[in-house]
């Protein structure tokens, strides 16, 4: 099919990356002819007075992260910038992605339950010792403890990234992973003030998503309750991503509470309700382990609940995300979850990781200290983007930094190829211009069934020119992310997805069985 | 009371209640996205008519088929807006039930507070620039927002300034008896609508979903069945709810109050709002008798239909009793 029409805005250049509208040609996309079609349709004056209501909307509804400025008196809200040019992942891409998130997310929950009973992985050779009980995310209170329905990570956020090779698996966030209402936000506001973009396309929806969300909770609840009481655990009004709370608790019908509301007594973990103490049997909890319980971790810890532990050990409550998640997605165990993939379910992993260096390893250290200024090197025990050295962009001196800081502690980072993140337009003032994004893809598991994929994920983009960070707190922003809606066989329809991986991955023909 | 300011209190309340619903209702369903994928999506022809039935159900349940069907070609987007919002010719288009409300409360403009008047003479003055400039400029949500804005305004201030007097009384029975028939026909317009009678196919969520949405009850839905999200569990809560204002019986509950608190010194007044009020408890009975199997059984939908019938009787007999003498639209 021919696409040789002329891009809008001359000044955009992509073609050093893969560009997720355009092609090496600089030609649109089939599968984004007719969002392209749609904007060019619309005149600048229009588009600028619809950017602008888009801002104001998240103003009004309060989708707000806070920044808190040292010494600044009060905290800095700011509305998270909302792209409007939406991403579009091509459904045979999709299938494949799906397929790989979901064999990720059940693999690391098999490991961390094995770190936790037994530790066969660490016997068998596959991962070694220290990396375990040396992590700063290890929970020793875990250890022989069962986890309700055996699932550790409820809410998984897996970051990927696509170059011109393919997608890559960049990090996994199994603690607490965020963005969720941006991604059913961004959708609804996308619909109300684009819908001549919008209800055109026939794009998979994710408003059951957060159905199943609810009913992966529920699923936890101690001894199969009917009707269990769930509550979301947040730090409160202070916390950046409050506002994501509010949205999850009031979407899910769920109780917001913060620790001060719970107590625990006889093993037990009561809410302080108007008509007495209540009952709580799953706790959606958005704080961090080392805040859960001031009797098992942090003493002077206040947004916990006393006692919470005891209660989870006697099995008279659900904790989601369990505790000690954390130690599977350091970024020291990602190198190895490849392996672990293989070791768990016999299979190969369908999602790459961005090769990784792992500096502890004499040879592989030296190798990235010699040319540190390619690559990138995190710190293992920091997420968020802030202890990180991106080599293309640092200055002498920061690379000289880290280099000391590496020779000193060597266990404490790893190292990446530099990967050239795809870009896709968002819309400036200008027009379109490329800037890089990743993907993050969120992975529901409740007991029993399979882990369910929210269909497309959260599109982050880095919004300044040539940056590779995303994050919220680092002036990123986010995109709509769209998947073309797949036959009529139903949403889910194992077919579609044989078809994507025969076709591009053959290795994978036999697990489907096709 | 004079019997005609009666009776257009009685109305604007109806037609206040029927904007907002139709807003409400429209938004929701122009934000759904058809069930079947389509083979060209470019094909602007073809995509109108994978969304006629769609648009079709928006003309069935808030306005006449025949009557759209003679005046226009076919389902088509911007018609159906045009004539569920803007048109004259339709007497439940959005501006028909503005103008209405507004010449209702002309007739009695000094005997109400103020406040009334200017708000409701704000959202008609309001809708008349956007009918001359085409309010289609905007997004359609922007527009559906402030509709239901003004409506609240209207609510808002009869709610916190009129006396509570037969004349709150009358405006109150006409949006509770409006309330009660919108909810019946939403759950009964978007019941048949659903491709193969499927309810329980995981591409129906949108659709029961968009029930409880057009009526504003999807959250508290949740919280009394959760992740439940069945036919039958939104048949019971949208008709049995006690708790949720815009439940069938809930509104009925609130006519039959308002109607009960009406001051009828007269016999002759008062032994018409008494038979009036036999009627509504009769209703009220077959509702109260319900059972949830009832509920799951009635696949033709007969319930629905009976409570609509019902309510439709309920407006007859309001009418017989107080508005007889009446000169006012009806």
């Amino acid at each position: 099919m021919s696409t040789a029409e002329p891009t809008r805005v001359p000044a955009y250049d992509s073609r050093s990356f893969y560009d997720e509208m355009y092609d090496e040609q600089g030609r649109v996309r089939l599968h984004y002819e007719q969002v392209h079609r749609s904007f060019a349709a619309m005149g600048p004056s229009e588009l600028a007075r619809r950017r602008q209501a888009f801002g104001s909307r998240m103003l009004e509804e309060g989708i707000t992260f806070t920044l808190h400025a040292p010494g600044a008196p009060d905290p800095l809200e700011r509305t998270i910038p909302f792209d409007c040019v939406p991403r579009i992942i091509p459904a045979a891409e999709w299938s494949l992605l799906e397929a790989g998130l979901r064999q990720r997310t059940i693999a690391l929950n098999r490991f961390i339950r094995d770190l936790y009973h037994g530790q066969r992985c660490v016997r068998d050779g596959v991962i070694p010792r220290r990396m375990i009980v040396g992590n700063t995310y290890y929970r020793p209170e875990m250890a022989g403890l069962d986890a309700p329905g055996d699932v550790y990570v409820t809410a998984a956020g897996i970051d990927l990234i696509r170059d011109e090779t393919g997608y890559y698996v960049l990090e996994d966030n199994l603690r607490s992973p965020s963005g969720f209402s941006y991604l059913f936000k961004g959708r609804s506001l996308m619909s109300e003030l684009f819908p001549d973009l919008y209800l055109p396309s026939s794009i998979e929806d994710t408003e059951r998503s957060l159905n199943v969300f609810l009913t992966s909770l529920r699923s936890l609840a101690p001894s199969g309750k009917k009707d269990p009481f769930i509550v979301l655990l947040t730090p409160g009004p202070y916390n950046s991503a409050y506002y994501e709370h509010t949205f999850l608790a009031q979407q899910l019908g769920i109780h917001l509470v913060e620790g001060r509301d719970l107590v625990c007594k006889d093993h037990k973990i009561y809410l302080r309700d108007l008509r007495g103490l209540r009952q709580v049997d799953v706790i959606y909890r958005r704080i961090d382990d080392e805040f859960l319980d001031p009797l098992s971790f942090q003493p002077d810890s206040m947004l916990g609940v006393a006692g919470l532990m005891n209660a989870y050990r006697a099995g008279n409550v659900a904790i989601a995300n369990a505790p000690g998640t954390g130690v599977a997605d350091d970024k020291a165990v990602y190198a190895y979850v490849p392996d672990l993939i293989r070791y768990y379910l016999g299979e190969e992993p369908i999602l790459s990781n961005v090769p990784t260096y792992i500096l502890s390893r004499k040879e592989e250290r030296e190798y990235v200290l010699d040319r540190l200024e390619e690559l990138v090197v995190k710190e293992t025990s920091l997420s968020g983007g802030y202890g990180m050295l991106i080599g293309p962009q640092a200055s002498a001196q920061e690379l000289a930094a880290f280099r000391e800081r590496i020779r000193e502690q060597p266990g404490r980072y790893i190292a990446q190829r530099t990967m050239k993140l795809s870009t896709a337009p968002v819309m400036g003032a200008g027009g379109m211009m490329p800037r890089h994004i990743d993907l993050r893809g969120f992975v529901l598991s409740g007991s029993g069934g399979e882990p369910h994929v929210v269909p497309g994920g959260l599109t982050r983009v880095a919004l300044q020119e040539g940056s590779l960070v995303v994050n919220s707190s680092q002036g990123g922003g986010v995109k709509d992310t769209w998947v073309p809606r797949r036959g009529r066989s139903g949403p889910r329809g194992d077919q579609s997805r044989c078809e994507a991986q025969s076709q591009d991955q053959d290795r994978n023909e036999e697990e489907c069985g096709c | 009371m004079l019997n005609r300011n009666a009776e257009a209190l009685c109305w604007i309340g109806r037609y206040m209640e029927r904007t907002e619903n139709h807003a409400r209702f429209v938004d929701v369903l122009y934000h759904l996205q058809q069930l079947q994928p389509r083979e060209a999506v470019d094909d602007r022809l073809r995509s109108e008519v994978d969304n006629a039935g769609k648009w079709a159900l928006v003309v069935g349940a808030i306005g006449d088929r025949k009557e759209f069907e003679s005046a226009y070609d076919g389902y088509y987007e911007d018609d159906v807006l045009q004539y569920v919002t803007m048109d004259r010719a339709n007497p439940n288009s959005m501006l028909s039930c503005v103008s209405a409300a507004r010449a209702n409360l002309r007739t009695l403009r000094e005997k109400l507070p103020g406040e009334l008047w200017d708000a409701l003479n704000g959202m008609y003055l309001w809708l008349r620039e956007r009918q001359e400039d085409g309010w289609r400029k905007e997004a359609p949500h922007a527009f559906f927002r402030q509709m239901k804005d003004w409506a609240s305004l209207f609510q808002g201030y009869s709610q916190s300034v009129m006396p509570r007097e037969n004349e709150w009384r009358f405006l109150e029975c006409g949006r509770y008896l409006e309330r009660m028939e919108n909810t019946l026909r939403i759950l009964q317009a978007v019941r048949g609508w659903v491709p193969g009678g499927g309810w329980h196919e995981p591409e129906a969520y949108p659709y029961l979903q968009a029930v409880l949405r057009s009526i504003s009850g999807y959250d508290s839905f949740r919280r009394y069945h959760a992740d439940g999200l069945g036919v039958d569990a939104i048949m019971e809560f949208v008709l049995l709810n006690a708790a949720f204002p815009r439940s069938v019986q809930y509104s009925l509950r609130k006519m039959d109050a308002h109607l009960s608190l009406l001051e009828a010194q007269e016999p002759a007044m008062r032994a018409r709002r008494d038979k009036l009020l036999r009627s509504s408890a009769r209703v009220l009975a077959d509702l109260a008798c319900l059972e949830r199997d009832d509920l799951l059984l009635d696949r033709d939908g007969r319930i629905v239909a009976h409570l609509l019938e019902q309510s439709r009787q309920l407006g007859a007999a309001m009418e017989a009793a107080f508005f007889r003498l009446g000169e006012a639209t009806a």
